[in-house]
């Protein structure tokens, strides 16, 4: 066997090895978050506010450690990564309906804008429930004795409303991944199960970032969720 | 005889239609009633409020705060079983959250109501004690007593549009 066919082969098996391309952080936050939000939603449709507010800081943990771990996180959590401005964003959506594009290496341009709309939304859904008041007084958001219980309850309907926004974004989110697993056949599912996709010719290993660096960030989060869950009344 | 015909049946409709109009349109009395329960249900929410928000602070002023917001709750339930006349309900066409399982299990609606009577009497006894733990036990079996009412004959269409 000549060196060039030896070259060819290699290459050939590099074009079919996984590529690491989600950590282990980015994973677990992700399907944290689709397991806060769907126990978030069901207690809030049946009135069971006590685990609602519990799950509601679940949440808000999450999102502050996907905003810390977009700012610290392995290479392919950064939001400076894969936040682009709207040229790269029209670029990636005129070639939306191309069959044959290569896989992206993260979030395409497109996809970052779903994700940073997402983040965004939830955050200011938690926020809002933060302030909201319940007419019963069991379950009124941590902050809400910062608030009138008019403003309160005001806040509370906007909790909801944002909340339904959320879901219509979460929605086509989903309709994205089914999108491009029929149209594009592209698995997006089991990547960010597994962490690894087929890897195309040339690209680049995911820079993985220290657990360590996750875990200070989760006391700092922690922290802070027990301060904002106590009112700030220390 | 057709032109007669035609006037008898066009009189008809408009009785008919005049009576449908009069049947959904909430009658000033049902609108007041409604708007009247509601306000004061706000004013024992925002009572109720005002005492838990006390509870999270390192000093509970009772005097300005406990005593008289859980006198407004007492007060104004005392006279809750009034507020649901029948005839108040989502049948007078005007908007409330009054379930109609409210009247039709009119004697379950009454005993809950009791129930927070009772309650709002308690928090009243313990504000006088100036008891906070007590105080904080209380408040809770007020809001349960609330959310009882609320959880069987209040719409869950209130949890999606504003009271306000």
């Amino acid at each position: 066997m000549t060196s060039s066919e030896l070259s060819r082969m290699e290459s050939t098996l590099a074009d079919t090895t996984d590529l690491g391309v989600w950590d282990l952080p980015v994973r677990g936050m992700h399907w944290l978050l689709v397991i806060g939000i769907g126990v978030c939603w069901w207690t809030g449709l049946h009135n069971e506010l006590e685990y609602h507010l519990y799950s509601g800081y679940a949440i808000l943990w999450i999102v502050l450690m996907r905003l810390y771990w977009g700012l610290v996180g392995s290479s392919t959590a950064r939001f400076a990564n894969f936040v682009r401005g709207p040229k790269a964003i029209l670029d990636y959506a005129s070639t939306l309906h191309w069959r044959d594009t290569p896989h992206t290496h993260g979030h395409n341009a497109l996809g970052a804008v779903s994700i940073v709309l997402m983040v965004g939304l939830v955050l200011a859904v938690v926020i809002l429930g933060l302030f909201a008041v319940d007419v019963d007084g069991l379950y009124s958001g941590p902050l809400s004795s910062y608030v009138t219980f008019r403003q309160g309850r005001h806040l509370a309907h906007l909790h909801y409303y944002w909340f339904t926004i959320l879901l219509w974004v979460i929605a086509l989110h989903l309709a994205a991944v089914i999108f491009y697993f029929i149209y594009k056949r592209q698995n997006l599912v089991t990547p960010m199960i597994s962490g690894k996709r087929p890897s195309n010719a040339g690209d680049a290993e995911m820079k993985i970032a220290p657990l360590w660096r996750f875990a200070v960030g989760g006391v700092i989060a922690t922290a802070l969720v027990w301060a904002v869950s106590i009112g700030f009344n220390f | 005889m057709f032109a007669l015909g035609f006037r008898c049946v066009a009189a008809a409709v408009c009785v008919a239609f005049g009576l449908a109009v009069l049947e959904s349109v909430a009658g000033p009395a049902e609108v007041a009633q409604i708007k009247s329960r509601q306000d004061k249900f706000r004013d024992m929410g925002g009572a109720l409020k005002a005492i838990s928000d006390e509870l999270k602070k390192r000093t509970i002023d009772w005097d300005n705060t406990v005593l008289p917001n859980a006198q407004t709750i007492k007060d104004r339930s005392g006279y809750l079983l009034n507020w649901f006349p029948k005839g108040s309900g989502p049948e007078s066409g005007a908007k409330t959250y009054g379930l109609p399982a409210l009247w039709q299990n009119n004697d379950d609606f009454v005993t809950l109501g009791k129930v927070a009577q009772v309650e709002a009497a308690k928090l009243n006894q313990v504000a006088i004690s100036k008891d906070a733990n007590a105080l904080k036990a209380q408040v809770e079996a007020m809001g349960k007593a609330c959310k009882a009412c609320h959880d069987s004959y209040r719409s869950p269409d209130y949890a999606k549009e504003n009271d306000d």
